[in-house]
């Protein structure tokens, strides 16, 4: 009788293992990896899943059995047998889930160890993320800049991720590479990624930033080697006109202006500066230059304050005007 | 229990009369509320525009300063009207204290409930409803966030309305259900449990409990502040949250103080209760495990809480004093702001589940007719997740940017905690094992808890391990996470100790088939809506947006259909309660056969609990053990009571 019951725990365990299995196997969990981190941490992630579906196995066996078998009928006043513990059992299952965790432990250890190690060979990026934007910068090439994340595949990339002092904190994560930093305001982090498969994904932040952070989205792209030598080179060097200021400074994120192509709505619209300017009571260029370095200042109704951030009045002034220019119709 | 047991030696205590006329403005109650609550608010604009005529700020009015000055001044005044603190007044000023008459012991009507009441089952029962009332409204919360979740792009909401969505929401839930929740549903049992008449300090639970709809209202109410509601989620990491977002956000910061100050006092409450007002016999290793989960989570609400209460304040200092503790421009530590909060925070996650888990071992033993399985184990373990539950809390910081050396110690530990959960996993399993399960809806929801809970501690190792945690940190993933611990875990086990205890807490049984239904309903819409998410989470959608990648469009679609059946399961335990409270059948004392103390009494309980002083001779899970007792009345007070009446 009581060999049936393990048979019968061995079973259903198998069975429910089985069913956790195919749930684990048949629905596509991980998104295609493209970085050697990836699949270190993809391993790490299986290697968890294995333990864990053994164990849910078990659980699930015992539960099912337990209700098929000892349900009680509704008349049955009886007692079960007063068993108040086993030594042996309760020192095996302290054990083994011991033993278990150190695995885990080990192996993710490793796993993070060697997705943080940085070959001598490596491109830097700098990446600043800012409400609500990202800009990526190689100092390797004279600090050229760019909205859209490009990277040579299979070189290591190391990014040193910061935001400024008065922004607030953000989150690099691109799915597919499965790292992730916060970019802390003051503070330089880094991680290695090293990318091994050619494509276009998306960058996202994931720690809360503000009203635009549902929105807070960039572009990388992972290109051969060569197509990556011949953007860098193509690149023309950075121009002050206000129009690359304006999508270089992320304010096509949040506003709707025509010349520069933008059309979201986080902001207010630009194209209605002039009509702003006179409800403020202020002179176009006087209003445009404010409402850039002191957003507070005045606030479009409907609006709330703390909406922009107050972080571009340390645009360099050439920056500025050319910016300012660039939205009162007077520049490029 | 005899008819004479049940309160009769007490009648020499009956209210005082009412007052009359004016007095009735004097009096402790909500006719003094409105005057007492506009005079401290007067005050406190007086202090205001005092402090700022003197140093020569202008304005001398200004609403945001004022607004924060009143979110401590106007409850004070409210507690002092509802008559929180008379009792301590009149012995602070010296003038003669009115000897304890009783007569806030004990509820003889409805508006009972609605005063200040020193009776533990009283306050028991206004923890419980209030709690609901914020679970309820917090649960809205979430029903609108799926709403907007339904389809990709913006519908119902702005970003800033949705923020204030989830950022409530979780506050709601965290402070003002499940930890009071739990504090409740100990305040009506432990005092029974150990078979004492009520709790040590009376008066200080009352006024635990009359911080938290102060606490519960002012985050509700950050919604009609200018600005909306604070945006930051419930973590409020600054320094957004400290330098970036509206008003709204004092309305959390001061909303934790008064919830946090209310928990620290019913901790205290508890811890003196347990250690000194045992019944004779009692020792440690006869407690009930209830009681057992009740002291380690009030050592860890007593140790912890106070690093919330700090950080709050320090994020509130930065916006209103502009101090810098985390302001970066001013070299303030913007990782501390984490440090500190998740010192918390994390022990918090322990504080929500650790009384689960004894309203787990109740309910299991006694439906399924067997000892608990490896009682001192259990007992241990409980400790064994207090002290590691302190060494933990940077695993919430992995890719914070903190000491990246940190990470493999705080990995460890983590997974360490997993050995004592999984000791009580197993030994619940052992118990039901060749047990006698009588399927009640107690029993149900203590089940789906342990099921739902292994998920739940499952996911829990997949964020514990480090570079798995850098990949789903801050997705769905986590949310999915900390619903499965938080509701498949804590919320399951209030339910199943609502249940448990309606029949002594009410008087009246509940109805069965709701109940059941009301399981098989939470249950299943529970797993459709969550479960997926853990999937999103995986596939990329991070937490707290309100827009998504139109490619997670259809599985939301199915997660918000299943939240609002999720939701709707809620209205059939509502109408449970309510009519079964007013209509239910008369419960008997014990109606699940168990041995612990409370069910000794009657239903509900006498209003100082024993009328007999019980002794404890034995452990309080002996079933099948024949001849086996927990306590017997030794009768001295009976004897004594029928002297008296003797003619």
């Amino acid at each position: 009788m009581r060999r049936g019951v393990v048979v019968r725990l061995v079973v259903v365990g198998i069975a429910a293992s089985a069913v956790a299995l195919c749930v684990a196997l048949f629905i596509p969990w991980l998104p295609t990896p493209a970085s050697r981190e990836a699949d270190r941490i993809d391993f790490v992630f299986w290697f968890v899943s294995g333990i864990s579906i053994a164990i849910f196995g078990l659980v699930a066996a015992v539960i099912l059995i337990a209700v098929v078998r000892f349900r009680a009928r509704p008349d049955d006043d009886s007692d079960g047998p007063p068993i108040h513990g086993h030594t042996g059992l309760e020192i095996v299952w302290t054990a083994v889930p011991a033993v278990l965790v150190t695995a885990i432990s080990v192996v993710s250890a490793v796993a993070l160890a060697q997705n943080d190690s940085l070959p001598r060979k490596h491109l830097t990026v700098d990446v600043l993320a800012q409400q609500f934007y990202w800009s990526f910068s190689y100092p390797k090439y004279h600090n050229l800049t760019s909205n859209v994340l490009r990277l040579p595949v299979n070189e290591a990339v190391q990014l040193r991720i910061t935001a400024r002092k008065n922004d607030v904190i953000h989150s690099f994560w691109v799915p597919q590479f499965r790292q992730k930093q916060d970019a802390v305001p003051g503070l330089v982090r880094t991680i290695v990624i090293t990318p091994d498969r050619t494509g276009t994904w998306a960058v996202i932040c994931t720690e809360l930033c503000g009203l635009g952070h549902a929105l807070m989205r960039a572009r990388v792209v992972v290109m051969k080697k060569a197509a990556f030598a011949a953007w860098v080179g193509a690149t023309p060097k950075q121009t002050g006109g206000g129009k690359a200021v304006f999508v270089n400074n992320g304010c096509s994120s949040c506003h709707t202006f025509k010349p520069a192509g933008a059309s979201a709505t986080i902001g207010p619209d630009l194209d209605k500066l002039p009509a702003e300017a006179r409800k403020a009571g202020q002179p176009l260029e006087q209003f445009v230059r404010e409402s850039i370095v002191h957003p507070n200042a005045y606030i479009e109704p409907h609006y709330p304050p703390n909406l922009m951030p107050q972080t571009f009045g340390s645009l360099p002034k050439s920056q500025l005007d050319a910016l300012v220019r660039f939205l009162i119709g007077k520049g490029k | 229990m005899t008819e004479l047991a049940a309160g009769a030696p007490h009648e020499a205590h009956t209210a005082k009369p009412p007052p009359r006329g004016w007095r009735r403005l004097t009096a402790p109650g909500w006719l003094r509320v409105p005057w007492t609550t506009a005079l401290a608010f007067g005050i406190g604009a007086g202090l205001m525009v005092l402090v700022r005529w003197a140093e020569g700020w202008h304005p001398i009015w200004k609403g945001s300063v004022l607004t924060t000055i009143e979110l401590t001044a106007a409850p004070i005044g409210f507690l002092v009207g509802i008559g929180a603190f008379d009792y301590w007044g009149r012995y602070a000023i010296g003038s003669p204290t009115q000897p304890e008459d009783h007569s806030g012991h004990g509820a003889r009507s409805w508006r009972d409930y609605f005063r200040v009441n020193t009776d533990h089952k009283v306050i028991g029962v206004q923890y419980v409803v209030t709690t609901i009332f914020f679970f309820v409204a917090a649960g809205l919360l979430a029903m609108f966030m799926r709403a907007e979740l339904a389809r990709p792009g913006m519908q119902f909401f702005d970003n800033q309305t949705y923020n204030g969505l989830f950022s409530v929401h979780a506050a709601l839930m965290i402070f003002l259900f499940v930890i009071p929740a739990f504090a409740g549903l100990a305040n009506f049992v432990i005092p029974l449990m150990i078979g004492a008449p009520d709790m040590a300090f009376p008066r200080l639970n009352a006024l635990s409990y009359w911080l938290l709809p102060i606490a519960g209202t002012m985050m509700l109410s950050s919604f009609l502040v200018p600005g909306g509601a604070f945006a930051s989620g419930w973590t409020g990491y600054a320094p957004l949250a400290s330098t970036h977002q509206p008003l709204g956000s004092v309305f959390f910061n001061m909303g934790v103080q008064w919830a946090g100050a209310s928990s620290i006092m019913t901790a205290l409450n508890f811890l003196v209760t347990i250690i000194t007002m045992r019944a004779p016999g009692m020792t440690f290793w006869r407690m009930p495990l209830l009681v057992w989960a009740n002291f380690t989570t009030s050592l860890l609400v007593v140790i912890a809480t106070p690093f919330i209460a700090g950080s709050q304040f320090f994020v509130m200092f930065d916006r209103v004093l502009h101090t810098h503790f985390f302001d970066p421009t001013q070299h303030g530590y913007v990782l501390g702001y984490q440090h500190i909060f998740w010192f918390y925070s994390h022990p918090a996650v322990y504080i929500m589940m650790l009384p689960g888990f004894g309203i787990a071992s109740e309910v299991i033993s006694v439906m399924a007719r067997k000892p608990i399985f490896g009682y001192r184990l259990m007992a241990l373990s409980l400790m064994a997740i207090l002290v590691l539950g302190f060494s933990v809390w940077a695993h919430h910081m992995f890719v914070s940017g903190m000491a990246p050396w940190l990470r493999v110690p705080m990995m460890v530990t983590s997974v360490v905690i997993a050995v004592p959960t999984g000791i009580k996993v197993f030994s619940w399993l052992a118990t039901i094992w060749e047990g006698r399960i009588h399927f009640t809806t107690p029993m149900l929801f203590a089940l789906g808890f342990v099921s739902m809970f292994v998920i739940g501690g499952l996911s829990g190792i997949y964020l514990a391990a480090v570079p798995i945690d850098i990949h789903v940190s801050d997705t769905y993933f986590v949310v999915a996470h900390i619903h499965y611990v938080l509701f498949g875990g804590s919320l399951f086990t209030i339910f199943a100790g609502i249940y448990y205890w309606f029949p002594k807490m009410t008087g009246r049984m509940y109805s069965e088939r709701l109940g059941k239904l009301h399981f098989w309903m939470t249950f299943i819409g529970f797993n459709l809506t969550f479960f997926p998410m853990h999937w999103l989470g995986i596939q990329g959608m991070p937490r707290r947006v309100a827009d998504y990648a139109p490619r997670f469009a259809g599985l939301n679609l199915f997660i918000s259909i299943a939240s609002f059946a999720l939701g709707a399961s809620t209205v059939v335990f509502l109408y449970n309660m309510l009519v079964s409270w007013v209509r239910g059948k008369p419960a008997p004392a014990n109606p699940w056969r168990a041995l612990t103390l409370e069910w000794q009494v009657s239903s509900p309980p006498p209003i100082f609990n024993f009328d007999e002083i019980p002794q404890v001779v034995g452990n309080p899970y002996e079933y099948g053990v024949p001849g086996a007792r927990h306590a017997i009345f030794n009768g001295d007070r009976t004897t004594e009571l029928e002297e008296a009446r003797a003619p």
